[in-house]
């Protein structure tokens, strides 16, 4: 480990360059020229621009409405999120701290869920939401995005919660606390660090969905930030730019939720490819 | 904590909603593919029982065998692309070099893009007229080499492979970084005093180690590419012609542009299938291996 010769150096870091830079130019490429005109674009796709178009973000804004999908993204990824991480950890510690009958049958169908793809249950979903009439709806959403990803968040916290000492709920107990007031005030918060990860993997899976949207979706304004960006870019097919632009305003806000919380995340999802 | 009153009823209010939830939205709609892909149906009119007649007319469909097809080519992308690309990249990262922080960042930042994003930046550069790649060759001299990357159907499978790769690589990085991280170093000390270096070391030592790490990578990757959709779905629709049409869009055309549920469950449950079936068989691999 001490001693690294010159090549194996040389290398190394030719070939991580090398993969770099394959990661970043196709982004670059697209930041740099949603800043150009059109016709500026055309010319020459490699150049700088010479002038800041910032109107192409304002026009991609408005033209997109981005404001909309923006805001539907958001309350779906969050009302999801709450709900899954609450009725998750909730699952999580019934199954980690309690015995009783059901117990091992519940948890081997929660893990049930990690092995099984969405679309072998995309059909019939469709049609029960179609049925409940609640297809163009939040809800048709939140729904299962709770339930798909309640599986990984069962897992993750249950084992978590496992590892606790036998004796935390006693104190508890002492107090003559209930069992749901021993899991708010003293569960809840030790688990914080497995709760964070879950937090974490269930943002970045509601936030990037789109076969769902795609399928419970069809007016626009229900339509999520990944839906409503594959039907821009499909019909606005003239202007590049603009394309790169509402592109741009879409990448910036989850690079920099990448850049804030990249530890957290890399581990989130290492646990959740792993035991996934 | 049994001996608390009314701890049956606890249970039962803590455990209910999830499970109410998770069973009707993810496990009971796959008792109803099941039903469906036995029935053709319209989504209007009555439904009429057949048999297995949805998967026979299926598997002798070749549409569907293309869309098999292409679902291995991506399944093999992500075994010999991703998965080495992955280890490689790991193993130059856990060696201690100055900014391997950077390159893990710079790595990793593709699996965290949404599918769609990356599927509609990918298409900007395999755009034909104004796209990155073609203007890059004209740019250099290359003119003869510009392709219709995504039109071509050539091009268009190991076009959509590149982007599957440049997608997922990051992913397998840092699941494999963080395997060899978790090596303790009294064992790269061992080896070094028995004077295994370098390449040797690395491959006598540090990969046998992480087997089960990479065994759980692949069958990780091969469940991944029963589930491509939204990359193809967004750079090509599965065209031209089908050629880069996999089973999940195969499905997602037959119900939901075809209007036939019953033959879109079928395939639905097929998928399912095939992966259960190649999972398996990677599972009893594996673990042969290490018995």
């Amino acid at each position: 480990m001490k001693k690294k010769s010159g090549l194996f150096q040389l290398f190394a870091y030719t070939f991580l360059s090398l993969f770099a830079i394959m990661n970043i130019v196709p982004l670059f490429w697209m930041v740099v020229n949603s800043l150009k005109k059109e016709q500026e674009y055309a010319a020459n796709p490699f150049s700088f621009p010479t002038s800041l178009q910032f109107s192409n973000y304002m026009q991609a804004w408005k033209v997109a409405n981005m404001d909309v999908y923006f805001f539907n993204s958001i309350l779906v990824t969050f009302v999801s999120l709450i709900v899954t991480v609450l009725l998750g950890a909730l699952a999580a510690y019934f199954l980690s701290r309690f015995k009783f009958k059901l117990r091992g049958l519940t948890y081997s169908l929660f893990l049930l869920g990690m092995l099984v793809p969405i679309h072998a249950t995309l059909i019939p979903i469709f049609l029960i939401m179609q049925k409940l009439h609640l297809i163009d709806t939040y809800l048709s959403l939140i729904l299962p995005y709770t339930a798909f990803h309640l599986s990984l968040t069962v897992f993750i916290l249950e084992g978590f919660m496992r590892g606790f000492p036998k004796d935390m709920e006693e104190s508890g107990v002492m107090d003559g606390a209930g069992i749901y007031r021993i899991f708010w005030s003293i569960i809840l918060p030790i688990t914080r660090p497995a709760l964070a990860t879950v937090v974490i993997l269930n943002f970045i899976y509601n936030w990037n969905e789109y076969l769902f949207a795609l399928v419970l979706i069809t007016s626009s304004e229900f339509k999520t930030l990944p839906l409503g960006l594959a039907n821009f870019v499909g019909i606005e097919t003239a202007s590049l730019t603009l394309q790169m632009a509402a592109l741009t305003i879409a990448l910036i806000p989850i690079i920099i939720f990448y850049l804030l919380l990249q530890k957290q995340l890399v581990n989130g999802m290492t646990a959740g490819a792993v035991k996934g | 904590m049994q001996t608390l009153r009314g701890t049956k009823l606890a249970i039962f209010f803590g455990l209910f909603p999830a499970l109410l939830i998770y069973l009707g939205i993810a496990i009971v709609p796959i008792g109803l593919s099941l039903y469906y892909s036995v029935m053709n149906w319209n989504g209007i009119g009555s439904m009429a029982f057949v048999g297995i007649d949805n998967y026979v007319k299926i598997l002798s469909n070749a549409t569907f065998w293309l869309s098999v097809k292409n679902n291995v080519i991506i399944m093999v992308t992500g075994l010999i692309g991703q998965l080495p690309l992955g280890l490689l990249l790991a193993l130059l990262l856990s060696r201690g070099l100055r900014g391997s922080g950077f390159f893990r960042t710079i790595g990793f930042m593709p699996v965290v893009i949404s599918s769609v994003m990356v599927s509609l930046i990918w298409g900007m550069i395999y755009n034909t007229e104004y796209g990155m790649l073609n203007n890059l060759l004209a740019a250099v001299g290359l003119e003869s080499w510009q392709q219709n990357w995504l039109g071509d159907d050539k091009w268009s499978m190991l076009s959509i492979s590149i982007a599957y790769i440049w997608q997922n690589c990051g992913l397998y990085m840092v699941i494999f970084l963080a395997a060899l991280q978790s090596i303790p170093d009294e064992v790269n000390e061992a080896a070094e005093l028995d004077g295994a270096t370098g390449f040797k070391r690395t491959m006598r030592i540090t990969i046998p180690m992480i087997r089960s790490t990479i065994m759980v990578c692949v069958v990780y990757s091969i469940s991944n590419s029963f589930r491509v959709f939204d990359l193809i779905q967004i750079l090509t629709g599965g065209g031209p012609a089908h050629q880069t049409e996999v089973m999940t869009i195969y499905m997602y055309n037959s119900a939901f542009m075809n209007m036939r549920y019953g033959y879109g469950s079928a395939v639905s449950i097929l998928i399912l299938l095939f992966s259960l079936v190649v999972i398996s068989v990677m599972n009893r691999l594996g673990s042969e291996k290490d018995a």
